[in-house]
């Protein structure tokens, strides 16, 4: 029997079906499909490439990116080879991701585009390998330890790779933080608890292959890994990646997902988007929209009706919810008010624990650096241009 | 100036409206692929010398030459037609149009379809639509407009559309952009990404990059040649370096000799 880890349900979805479209990701304005049999092909070029490089079983993946499909593929392949990865958040302050990457000594990085490389190259230790995505600015810099994603997709014997070799209770995923005394913490990931974790999702929100999912957090956080990615392994649905993380929200509403996976901020958000564009109060347009929202059980059935054309489901489009079937809720609770809000629209949000376990870091020495910036040098890129 | 060849060269170049001088005796040449910021106080001749680059004015005296083409004058859609590109000190977008219809209008230049194969979508004119629209989404994902691509411009922040008027001038794939103070009225960090896509243009695309802008610091850091221009004669030419440290460039902007 084959170890149960995150490759072997990608290639098992690639056998059981092959045509349907696993991802899809907005590039230039239009979606783009990858199929399961494409994008087992692709991960078997990016595992040649890497393992050309020197990965090998136990390494690390350093992610440096907001959520896109070349950081997903890039961390399946690291786990086909026996690593794991490692999602920083691309949330975290500059400062705060160079010392812990100063500590971490990162030996292979996916860097999204020009500014994550431009950080990576500011750690004075021996050059990483950095895999970046987006080429733009990059034609200046030095190539060595720069390598295109756009290049290892094309490798030759990508057919010829060996089945994963990742086992169950490898990790697959590790975080790390530093704790308000600059410690390092981390937390591991099995694929054993990812899968086992998706699974009971699967069961519980009964998700099919038809499922449509948005990915437009980052993986940074653990749970975007337990009730997105570990249920896409298993239940073989579509995961969709926004042109950006700024058009995130109107690309959700182009594509109506049906699972929704955010944290309290992303709700949060949400509301606040539609409050923006609701009539001010006191008109009579926002007194039929607060009547249409609050509306007792006892209303006729029919006014009920008008008031689900007429406000209800044009509000749950502009947040991209018109088709959402299960709206998930990681980590921290949603308010009251906000719980409320989202019940009067039809969205019934689940929450889904986010439970981790963050333990000291050993060998994490202190940085040996110090880490300086600049208005234009940092702006117009020297670094880069000097590389 | 450098080793590269010139893409444009000035010579002699006088230009006056009525009894007034805007710019007397100007030469200078910008080499193929470089950034060359026209710099001096108010009133020293930076647009006129934009707008006699691009045809805008017809000079007085002297030559322009512009990609081994030698005119006396050149017209502004002979401009654009000969790769010419330009952003006005005023936006001057289509407001009520959205970002990528803005974009494509830089376009224009590049269809080849007759309006009545537009007109009724038939012969070149659906193959073309999907070309332009694709170059048109390359400028904006370079300029990271993505998210308003749909927006009505005249919604548009400042900066923003900043952009938005760099995008459409890039949409037609110039030679020489022309760029008349990409950066009036933009904060620090504004100036900062403005910058980026000004480098990165050049870096990625190779394209020659006139511009006009008064923030010292920036101009220094852009630019890889200075004009100095005062009361409308050059009074410096060369590297930041090099302009500088000259003692009438030095002499004009801090003001001891007006």
């Amino acid at each position: 029997m084959t170890a149960d880890t995150l490759p072997f349900w990608l290639n098992y979805q690639a056998s059981e079906q092959p045509v349907k479209v696993a991802l899809r990701h907005k590039q230039r304005g239009i979606w783009q499909e990858k199929r399961w049999l494409e994008l087992r092909h692709d991960i078997a070029s990016l595992v040649s490439a890497l393992q050309a490089k020197g990965f090998a079983r136990g390494d690390t993946l350093y992610l440096l990116s907001d959520p896109r499909p070349e950081a997903l593929l890039l961390a399946i392949a690291a786990h086909w080879l026996g690593g794991s990865a490692t999602p920083l958040d691309p949330n975290a302050g500059e400062a705060d991701t160079l010392s812990l990457l100063a500590r971490l000594q990162p030996a292979f990085i996916f860097a999204e585009g020009q500014c994550q490389v431009d950080l990576a190259l500011k750690l004075a230790l021996k050059p990483p390998l950095i895999i970046y995505a987006d080429a733009r600015g990059l034609s200046g810099y030095q190539q060595g330890v720069l390598q295109p994603y756009a290049q290892w997709l094309g490798a030759a014997n990508a057919g010829s790779i060996s089945p994963p070799i990742a086992q169950a209770h490898d990790d697959a995923f590790v975080f790390f933080r530093l704790d308000p005394q600059g410690q390092v913490e981390r937390l591991n990931l099995t694929h054993h608890q990812l899968l086992n974790q998706g699974r009971e999702l699967v069961k519980q929100e009964r998700l099919t292959s038809q499922e449509e999912a948005l990915a437009a957090r980052a993986f940074a956080a653990s749970g975007h890994l337990r009730y997105l990615l570990a249920p896409w392994l298993l239940a073989g649905f579509t995961l969709n990646f926004p042109e950006n993380i700024n058009t995130r929200d109107i690309d959700r509403r182009e594509l109506g997902p049906t699972l929704v996976a955010g944290t309290s901020q992303t709700y949060q958000r949400l509301e606040a988007l539609i409050y923006a564009r609701l009539p001010l109060p006191g008109t009579v347009r926002r007194a039929f929209l607060d009547w249409s929202l609050t509306a007792p059980a006892q209303t006729k059935p029919w006014y009920k009706l008008f008031a689900y054309w007429l406000t209800i489901r044009p509000l749950r489009d502009v947040i991209g919810f018109s088709r959402t079937r299960v709206p998930l809720l990681v980590g921290e609770v949603l308010p009251e008010p906000s719980a409320a809000f989202f019940a009067a629209l039809g969205i019934r949000v689940r929450n889904w624990p986010d439970a981790c376990d963050w333990q000291p870091s050993p060998n994490s020495p202190k940085p040996k650096h110090v880490l300086q910036d600049s208005y234009l040098d940092d702006s117009l890129t020297q670094l880069g241009a000097q590389a | 100036m450098t080793a590269r060849n010139p893409l444009l060269t000035l010579e002699h170049i006088s230009l006056s409206f009525k009894g007034v001088k805007a710019i007397t005796d100007m030469s200078f040449s910008v080499a193929e692929g470089e950034i060359c910021a026209l710099i001096g106080p108010n009133g020293a001749g930076k647009s006129s010398l934009l707008n006699v680059i691009n045809g805008v004015y017809q000079p007085d005296d002297g030559i322009i030459t512009y990609d081994g083409e030698i005119r006396t004058a050149m017209r502004p859609h002979h401009a654009a037609e000969r790769g010419i590109a330009r952003t006005f000190q005023n936006i001057a977008l289509f407001k009520g149009m959205s970002v990528l219809d803005n974009v494509l209008t830089g376009r224009n230049l590049k269809v080849q379809s007759s309006w009545l194969e537009q007109a009724f979508n038939v012969g070149r004119a659906p193959k073309e639509a999907l070309v332009q629209r694709q170059k048109a989404e390359e400028i904006i994902e370079f300029l990271r407009i993505q998210p308003w691509r749909g927006s009505l411009v005249g919604g548009l922040p400042y900066g923003l559309q900043k952009r938005v008027e760099l995008a459409r001038a890039l949409a037609a794939e110039p030679k020489l952009l022309l760029l008349d103070e990409p950066m009036a009225g933009m904060n620090r960090d504004e100036k900062a990404e403005m910058s980026r896509f000004i480098v990165d243009t050049q870096r990625e695309f190779g394209t020659t990059i006139v511009l006009i802008e008064h923030d010292i610091g920036v101009v220094m850091a852009l630019s890889q040649h200075l004009v100095v221009l005062d009361y409308g004669k050059k009074i410096g030419d060369g590297p930041p370096e090099a302009v500088r440290n000259n003692p009438e460039v030095i002499a004009a902007y801090l003001g001891t000799r007006h």
